[in-house]
């Protein structure tokens, strides 16, 4: 990939994170977790600017280039819109009108779910990587923030180390909850 | 539908249109394109139902401060699809001229990828739901493909056949495991029957959402 494909990759991603981390603060109603998402709104303004401006470069260097140009430019401009309806939702949360319990209701009821577990300190999990355990290929349920102490830890990575005492964030089916919550505190063993 | 059932509704089709979106560029599909457009106006329908209810549910200056920000969901969720509408729309820019679409989208963070299901799979004869797909591998199977006009955003109860094309959304490493569930290479793992008491289970995560609720500042 070239530089301008993965500044565009990079900005796909984080606009689906975004979303996955609008919702989450709309289900608890969380304010630090609705400002995550302003942050990353900001930052991908800048990297919008970025991807704008390397593409007129790349234009008036090569003019064959141009409907590729077209084309990149037509994505930003979409996944922008996908990355700012995620701030409006962050931004119920922020004004306070998150209190609603129908909006809770209506995230807990749908097909992807977000849920918490608490990891104790007798759970298989302690002091495993994601990347060990493969939490989300076994449970369906893919960790997107852990609280840890009091602060955030946003989009975990493969090498991120699970400690007691995290509070994970993650999104998966249904079906995939209790055994990730029973993983978390200790009740299942069995990875 | 109740208020409640349209946002979940508006929410659940805010995340699967994005997928099929992303899919259809990456596969060329002009099927899974009209899915993407079928889905948007039924959002457009979802989100006028629940601006209706909503505005006849308001008897007080707390209900209206409180729905003003349902609605802001509501309105976001409906932005989130005309999004990917706008996305799929790039189906009509000439392939040659977006060769690096589907090469960037196969790096994507969340994976969108293709497999076939196999005769002597052990998934086949099975419905998704049964299978529970997603909890047993990460990846959620957002079409089934080579049937009639494929089936998209499939509910629980549609049942896997062999020679299916499915195309689902996850992690790279359970799509390598879905892939051996499909070529039939291990037999499919049925998960146990949960036996814990969901009353427990409801308390629990009451007290962790006080952790992580704002009430704990």
């Amino acid at each position: 990939m070239n530089r301008l494909e993965v500044m565009l990759l990079e900005l796909k991603d984080t606009s689906e994170f975004m979303v996955d981390l609008a919702y989450s603060s709309l289900l608890y109603n969380n304010k630090e977790i609705a400002e995550e998402v302003i942050f990353l709104s900001d930052t991908l303004d800048d990297l919008s600017t970025k991807i704008q401006d390397t593409a007129i470069e790349l234009g008036q260097s090569k003019s064959d280039e141009v409907a590729k140009i077209a084309v990149v430019i037509r994505l930003q401009t979409s996944i922008m819109y996908i990355a700012e309806a995620a701030k409006s939702i962050a931004d119920v949360v922020l004004r306070g009108l998150g209190e609603h319990p129908v909006l809770a209701m209506s995230i807990k009821e749908s097909e992807t779910t977000i849920a918490l577990g608490k990891v104790s300190d007798d759970s298989v999990l302690v002091g495993k990587t994601f990347g060990d355990v493969s939490l989300s290929t076994i449970s369906g349920m893919f960790v997107i923030a852990i609280k840890r102490d009091r602060t955030y830890i946003f989009g975990p990575g493969r090498g991120t180390v699970i400690q007691a005492g995290d509070v994970m964030i993650a999104k998966g089916p249904e079906e995939g909850v209790a055994y990730f919550k029973d993983l978390c505190d200790g009740t299942e063993k069995e990875l | 539908m109740n208020v409640r059932e349209l946002l979940t509704e508006m929410k659940d089709t805010s995340e699967v249109i994005v997928d099929l979106a992303y899919a259809s560029l990456m596969y060329n599909s002009d099927s899974m394109a009209e899915k993407v457009h079928d889905l948007e106006d039924d959002m457009d329908n979802l989100k006028f139902a629940i601006r209706y209810k909503v505005l006849m549910s308001c008897r007080t200056k707390e209900d209206a401060r409180q729905l003003s920000g349902l609605l802001q969901v509501a309105s976001a969720a409906d932005r989130i699809s005309d999004a990917a509408a706008d996305i799929v729309d790039l189906l009509d820019v000439p392939l040659e001229k977006r060769p690096f679409v589907p090469a960037m989208l196969y790096e994507s963070d969340e994976k969108i990828r293709a497999t076939k299901i196999k005769s002597d799979s052990g998934m086949v004869g099975y419905t998704i739901g049964e299978l529970a797909v997603e909890a047993c591998t990460g990846c959620k199977i957002i079409a089934l493909k080579g049937r009639q006009g494929g089936i998209y955003d499939p509910e629980d109860d549609v049942k896997i056949r062999a020679g299916d094309d499915i195309i689902v959304r996850g992690t790279e490493e359970g799509y390598n495991h879905l892939t051996e569930y499909a070529s039939g290479k291990i037999p499919w793992d049925f998960p146990e029957e949960s036996d814990e008491e969901p009353e427990e289970a409801e308390d629990e995560a009451e007290n962790l959402e006080d952790d992580i609720g704002d009430d704990d500042e």
